[in-house]
C-alpha cells in the first residue's frame, strides 16, 4: 500500500512536469500555429541557467531562478522576433525545422560550459523526506506537485483577469478580429513565446530535485506530446491534465508491466492519442472530422 | 538548362579540390559518405516534396535498413542479396507509418511519423538480444562474391552505382500514375479525391518508396561505418535529412546531392574553424552543435519558398 503511494506521487510530480512542458508547448501552438522542437532545450538550459546564477554569481534561489525563468522567455522571444516572425504564411514544417535549429544552438551554448556534458548537478531544494505514519514521501515531490498547481492558478488567473491574458486569447481564437479590435497581434505573438519559455525553464527548475540537472534532461519534451495532443493541442487545462495522466500511467505501468514498456508507452500513447483523438479527449465525439490545422 | 551547367561545373570544381586538397584516399571515403546521405535524403525528397506528407521520422527508416542490413549479413546472407532485404525493411516501416495518413494531415500527422521513429529507437534500444541495445553491432565490411570492397574509391563507385540507380527508379514512379497521384495529393487531397485518386493509396506508395530508397542506404551505411547504435539514427539525423532535402530543392531529385555535401561538410569545416579561430570556446562540444544549429536556421531562413 505504502509503495503504491509512494510510485502514484511520483508518477502526479513527473506527470506534472510533463503537464507544464505541455502547457508550453499549447501557449505557443495556439498563439503562434508553431510546433516548437526547442521546448526541451529551453527546459534544459533554463535549468542550467538557474544553476549557474545560483552557484556561480551566488544568488539565492528564488532570484536565481526567476533570472534563468527571464532569461530563457528572453531567448525564446528574440528567436521569434529574429527569425519566426520571417516564417509567417509558410508551412508549418519550416518553423519545426526552425525552432529545432534554435534549440541545437541553445544546447550547443550549454554544452560548451565546461563541466555541463559530462557531469550530473543538482539544485539545493527538496531533499528531505516527509514521514507521515509509516509512509516515507521524499518532498521534492510535494514540492513540484504544489508549485505546478500554483502556476496553473496564476496562469488560469492572468488568462481569465487580466487584460493582457484576455487579448492573448483573443489573438489564439481570432487573429483579424483581435486586430480589428486594437490588439497587437505581433506584440502578442512576442508574449506567448515569453511565456512559453519561462514555463518551459520552470519546468526545468522544478524537475531538477527528480531527476537531476544534466544536457540530456530536455528530452522529457517528447514525452510531453502525448500530453498536449490528448488536451487537444488547444486546450491549457488539458495539457496539464493530460501530463499528470500520463505521469500516473507512466509510474503505473514501471510498477506492473515488464522493464522497459515504461519508456515505450508514452510514444504508444501519442500514436493511439492522434489517431483516436486528434483533437482531444476533451472533444472525442469529433474525433472522425479530423484535424485541418498546419499543413505543408 | 542553364542552371544545370552552373551547378555541374561548381560540383566538378568541389570534387576535385575535394580530392587534391584532402588527398585521394580521405576524399574518396567522404565522397563514399555523401553519396550514402544522398540517397537517404531521396526518401525524403519522395515522401515531403513529391507527395507533400510531413515526415519527421524518416530516421527510422534508415535505421531499419541499417538494422536488417547487419542482421542478415550476420546470419551469412551475403551482402548483396541482403541489401535488397534492408531496403524492404525500410519500406515495411515506410508503409507502417503512413497508415495514420488515412485519419490525419499536416503537422499532425508528422507528429505521428515523429511518434513512430522514437517507437523505433526505444525498441533497437530494448531488444538487447537481437540488437545489441545501447552497445551497438558490429556488422562486416560489404564484399560481392569474395571482392572485398575495402578502397575508398570501390565504396564510393558503388554507393554511386545504388544512388544513379535508386533516382532513376524514383524519377521513373513519379511519371506513373502513382508518381501523378502524389503530385494530385501535395497539391490540394479534396480535388484529387474528388477525381477520383486514392489518397491513401497515394501516401502509402510514397512512404514505400521513400522508406525504401532511405533503407537502402541504412544497409549501405551499416557497411561503410561498420557499428550501429541506436543513437546514430535519432531525432538530429531525421532533422538533418530534412535540411538536406530543403537545401537541394524539395523536389528536385538530384539537389540530394547538394544537400548531402552540406550534411557531410559542415563537421569537416567545423574542424577547420576550430583550428583557425581563437579562444577556447571553439574546443568544446558544445560548438559543433552550435554550428549544426545555426546552420538549420540559415538554410531554413535562405531556402524558404518566397512569401
Amino acid at each position: 500500500m505504502s509503495s503504491l503511494l509512494q510510485v502514484l506521487l511520483s508518477g502526479a510530480a513527473t506527470g506534472c512536469v510533463y503537464g507544464l512542458v505541455a502547457l508550453s508547448f499549447v501557449l505557443i501552438f495556439k498563439a503562434t500555429s508553431v510546433l516548437s522542437f526547442m521546448q526541451g532545450e529551453l527546459l534544459m538550459a533554463g535549468a542550467f541557467a538557474a544553476l549557474a546564477a545560483h552557484q556561480g554569481l551566488g544568488l539565492p534561489l528564488l532570484p536565481a531562478v526567476l533570472l534563468a525563468v527571464l532569461a530563457m522567455a528572453g531567448f525564446a522571444m528574440l528567436g521569434e522576433r529574429l527569425f519566426l516572425r520571417r516564417l509567417v504564411a509558410q508551412p508549418a514544417l519550416l518553423a519545426v525545422l526552425l525552432t529545432f535549429g534554435l534549440g541545437m544552438m541553445l544546447r550547443g551554448l550549454v554544452a560548451s560550459w565546461p563541466g555541463a556534458a559530462q557531469q550530473v548537478y543538482r539544485l539545493p531544494f527538496g531533499g528531505e523526506q516527509l514521514r507521515i505514519g509509516e509512509v516515507l514521501l521524499p518532498t521534492a515531490q510535494l514540492w513540484v506537485i504544489a508549485a505546478a498547481l500554483l502556476l496553473a492558478l496564476l496562469l488560469a488567473a492572468f488568462f481569465r483577469y487580466t487584460r493582457l491574458g484576455l487579448a492573448l486569447r483573443a489573438c489564439a481564437e481570432n487573429p483579424e478580429l483581435a486586430t480589428l479590435m486594437g490588439v497587437r497581434v505581433s506584440t502578442m505573438q512576442a508574449l506567448a513565446w515569453g511565456l512559453g519559455g519561462g514555463l518551459a525553464a520552470l519546468a526545468g527548475v522544478l524537475l531538477a530535485p527528480l531527476s537531476f540537472v544534466h544536457l540530456n534532461m530536455g528530452d522529457i519534451a517528447f514525452k510531453a506530446f502525448p500530453a498536449a495532443v490528448l488536451g487537444g493541442m488547444s486546450s491549457l487545462g488539458g495539457a496539464l491534465l493530460g501530463g499528470l495522466a500520463l505521469g500516473l500511467i507512466e509510474a503505473l505501468a514501471g510498477l506492473w508491466l515488464p522493464e522497459g514498456f515504461k519508456d515505450a508507452l508514452p510514444y504508444l500513447l501519442l500514436l493511439f492519442a492522434l489517431l483516436l483523438f486528434p483533437r482531444g479527449l476533451g472533444q472525442w465525439r469529433l474525433a472522425g472530422a479530423g484535424p485541418s490545422r498546419g499543413g505543408q | 538548362m542553364k542552371v544545370r551547367a552552373v551547378e555541374i561545373g561548381a560540383g566538378l570544381v568541389l570534387l576535385v579540390l575535394l580530392l587534391f586538397w584532402f588527398g585521394r584516399a580521405y576524399g574518396l571515403a567522404q565522397l563514399n559518405l555523401l553519396f550514402t546521405y544522398a540517397l537517404a535524403g531521396l526518401g525524403v525528397v519522395i515522401i515531403l516534396g513529391h507527395a507533400g506528407q510531413t515526415v519527421l521520422g524518416q530516421g527510422a527508416f534508415v535505421a531499419l535498413g541499417a538494422y536488417a542490413q547487419a542482421l542478415l549479413v550476420a546470419t551469412g546472407l551475403t551482402p548483396l542479396l541482403a541489401l535488397p532485404l534492408a531496403a524492404g525493411a525500410g519500406a515495411l516501416g515506410g508503409v507502417l507509418a503512413s497508415l495514420p495518413a488515412a485519419r490525419l494531415g499536416g503537422l499532425y500527422f508528422g507528429m505521428s511519423t515523429f511518434a513512430f521513429a522514437l517507437l523505433v529507437e526505444e525498441l533497437l534500444r530494448r531488444w538487447e538480444s537481437l540488437t545489441g541495445g545501447a552497445a551497438g553491432l558490429m556488422v562486416k565490411g560489404f564484399s560481392i562474391a569474395g571482392w572485398r570492397l575495402e578502397q575508398a574509391g570501390e565504396q564510393a563507385a558503388f554507393s554511386l552505382l545504388l544512388l544513379l540507380g535508386a533516382i532513376a527508379l524514383c524519377r521513373r514512379m513519379l511519371a506513373s500514375a502513382l508518381g501523378r497521384s502524389w503530385q494530385a495529393v501535395r497539391e490540394d487531397e479534396a480535388a484529387a479525391a474528388a477525381c477520383g485518386v486514392d489518397a491513401v493509396r497515394a501516401k502509402i506508395g510514397a512512404f514505400a518508396l521513400g522508406g525504401g530508397v532511405s533503407g537502402l542506404a541504412g544497409g549501405l551505411y551499416a557497411h561503410w561505418i561498420a557499428y550501429l547504435s541506436p543513437e546514430q539514427f535519432g531525432l538530429r539525423l531525421s532533422f538533418e535529412l530534412l535540411i538536406l532535402a530543403f537545401l537541394g530543392g524539395v523536389r528536385r531529385l538530384g539537389g540530394v546531392l547538394w544537400g548531402a555535401a552540406l550534411v557531410v561538410a559542415l563537421p569537416q569545416a567545423i574542424a577547420l574553424l576550430r583550428d583557425q579561430l581563437p579562444g577556447e570556446w571553439t574546443r568544446a562540444a558544445g560548438f559543433e552543435l552550435f554550428v549544426f544549429g545555426a546552420a538549420v536556421v540559415a538554410v531554413v531562413l535562405l531556402r524558404r519558398p518566397p512569401a
